[in-house]
């Protein structure tokens, strides 16, 4: 009588600590997880994505990770640098402000695209939203995490 | 030296035409897991097995059999554990570097609540042979589910490029409920179709993330920079909120004129959280907050059944046999269960020969468990939930767009919030609302959605883009290596 009761209470324990086993392995896992993406550097704010480049300077599939200001233009003093000829010297600029990006013509000859429309001044930019510049498509896209 | 090129030549060949050949990837974490919840399971069956048959000999007044470890329907208990597995196979042999540990947390709420169905009067509820029979069935379908989209939903675009038409079906779907459908207890949620009959709220939840996902990663820029200002005050952009809060509003009424308020309380919960998730503006949730409070007040005096849920909550001991007798019995529960419960098979006892709770295998499922596993075991059970959020706030977090990044936070938020709808409201910490304990309570519906959530947590949380520049993979350079010696 009394060795049944005590395997019962003993199962019943059992099963119980198998249930904290089982998330006290999950929670290592996922410890394990977020340590190595905090190992990870993860300043940056966005990425911008080739997607198109005829010229082949930037390359198509190359990926840039973004701070709170980026240039794009011909000249070699812009954060991204985009050899096509119907870029101009100063072209546009990726801007951070507070919780959304956005992006600006600066004054470019042949204007900004944002999602095949072109912009005048200063445009709202959603991540997946791609910008044309001359023939060089780019891709907004978030921070690797 | 021309021999050796025209081989490597053809092996390129052959490398080359299987394009989409799908090599297996090993999945250790998951079966580690896996295992452990296998384990689990098996123990919680025997100690099922162990406990009634051990009362049956008390109950005959004879000596307790000498060899009381079986387990209690090994059948059921089995062929759920082979589910789970052969689930495992298939990813495994999909080849995605998806998400390891959903499945096993999944596998493990579900089989608490396959136990729990097991260890009930089996004529409570369904046609299939009994309570547990019926229920497996559903677990083996909702463990389909999460295999079929694990391995074959590889983009998403089908989701959040129709997020209207997913938003009128669903608001289709609740009316029709509401014309067609047929009331069980005072609330119209079911629809029976030919020989199935589901609750459309359970799937309009998904539908409902599905849309708010591609509206706010649509709007999101205008939301979190526009504001009308209305005077000194301001308010958060009303043109844009629009259509959202006209769809959502849609929703809403309909759920509270079907009198479903869990549903509504979670589509409520679900709003106002996506909409700080997406804009990180926390005076959404205080204008969410103060219309929650007013319009909670409106239902109070406008409709009876709502009075009727809060006076039971504010003192249910007012009518114990009655209107509170519910909410009592779990109060009960729960005290009787303790620190560490009863044990499963040794809680509840029956009044002529059934359970005091009416709908434990559906709205009490908590406080069943709190009485047969006690607060350690509820505990461990609220962390099982906790990890399914952390897990979909992670996915989100890594995600590479806003639409996959609200998606699954949203996806995630569902579980997380329902859980604690039901949970808190079989306390008493809450109003109770008739609303499913996630993967546990009894319920095909419930099931189903909640699988397909997680089956769509696993497909999004693949890393879609390869790294870009990989210069020095080691598989590559051996590939390499392994082509230059040949």
């Amino acid at each position: 009588m009394d060795a049944a009761v005590l395997a019962i209470w003993v199962l019943r324990i059992i099963f119980l600590a198998l249930l904290y086993g089982f998330l006290w392995m999950v929670v290592r896992a996922l410890v394990r997880d977020l340590r190595s993406a905090a190992r990870e550097p993860t300043t940056e704010l966005g990425r911008l994505v080739v997607t198109a480049s005829p010229s082949g300077e930037p390359e198509a599939g190359a990926s840039f990770a973004l701070d709170a200001i980026t240039s794009l233009g011909r000249d070699v003093n812009n954060s991204i640098v985009v050899e096509d000829e119907f870029v101009s010297a100063t072209h546009a600029a990726l801007t951070y402000r507070g919780r959304a990006w956005y992006v600006e013509d600066l004054g470019s000859t042949n204007g900004t695209f944002v999602n095949g429309s072109q912009i005048d001044g200063l445009s709202p930019l959603a991540f997946g939203d791609e910008i044309q510049i001359g023939q060089v498509k780019l891709r907004l896209e978030r921070a690797r995490a | 030296m021309s021999v050796n090129t025209v081989t490597a030549g053809m092996r390129a060949v052959g490398r080359e035409t299987p394009r989409f050949r799908i090599t297996p990837r090993f999945r250790g974490r998951e079966l580690t897991l896996l295992v452990i919840v296998a384990i689990a399971l098996v123990a919680g069956s025997v100690s099922l097995g162990a406990t009634r048959l051990f009362e049956a000999a008390q109950l005959a007044e004879t000596a307790p059999p000498t060899d009381i470890l079986v387990l209690a329907s090994p059948g059921l208990v089995l062929v759920y554990i082979a589910a789970l597995f052969a689930v495992h196979g298939a990813l495994v042999l999909a080849g995605r570097r998806t998400d390891q540990i959903l499945l096993p947390t999944m596998g493990l709420l579900g089989g608490i609540g396959l136990l729990f169905m097991i260890r009930l009067p089996q004529d409570l509820a369904g046609r299939l042979g009994g309570l547990a029979q019926t229920q497996l069935l559903w677990l083996v379908i909702g463990l389909t589910i999460v295999a079929v989209m694990g391995v074959v939903v590889r983009n998403d675009v089908w989701l959040r490029r129709y997020k209207y038409t997913w938003a009128a079906a669903g608001v289709g779907l609740l009316l029709a409920t509401f014309v067609f459908g047929h009331d069980i207890n005072g609330a119209r949620l079911s629809l029976t179709i030919g020989p199935f009959s589901g609750q459309p709220s359970e799937l309009l939840k998904v539908i409902l993330v599905v849309f708010l996902a591609g509206y706010l990663s649509e709007n999101r820029p205008l939301l979190v920079d526009e504001s009308t200002n209305l005077g000194p005050i301001r308010l958060p952009p009303l043109p844009y909120l629009a259509p959202m809060v006209v769809m959502w509003a849609i929703a809403l009424a309909i759920v509270i004129v079907q009198r479903d308020l869990g549903a509504a309380l979670l589509f409520f919960a679900v709003f106002l959280l996506l909409l700080y998730v997406s804009t990180a503006r926390f005076s959404f949730v205080v204008i969410g907050l103060v219309a929650f409070v007013l319009g909670a007040g409106l239902l109070y005096f406008v409709f009876d059944h709502v009075r009727v849920r809060v006076d039971i909550w504010v003192d249910p001991f007012a009518d114990p046999t009655g209107a509170g007798f519910q909410v009592v019995q779990a109060l009960h529960a729960f005290a009787r269960g303790g620190l560490i419960g009863t044990g499963l098979g040794a809680g509840l006892p029956n009044i002529a020969g059934r359970p005091p709770i009416p709908a434990l295998h559906t709205d009490f499922p908590f406080a069943g468990l709190g009485e047969e596993l006690g607060l350690v075991g509820i505990l461990a059970v609220l962390g099982l939930y906790l990890v399914l959020v952390e897990r979909g706030l992670r996915i989100a977090s890594a995600a590479q767009d806003e639409f996959r990044a609200i998606l699954a936070a949203g996806l995630s938020l569902v579980i997380g919030v329902q859980a604690f709808i039901i949970a808190a409201g079989n306390l008493k910490l809450i109003p109770l609302t008739g609303i499913t304990l996630p993967f546990v309570s009894y319920g095909g519906s419930s099931l189903l959605a909640n699988s397909l959530i997680v089956g769509l947590l696993i497909a999004l949380s693949e890393r879609t883009r390869e790294p870009l520049p990989p210069p020095r993979r080691p598989g590559r350079l051996r590939r390499l290596f392994d082509r230059g010696a040949a």
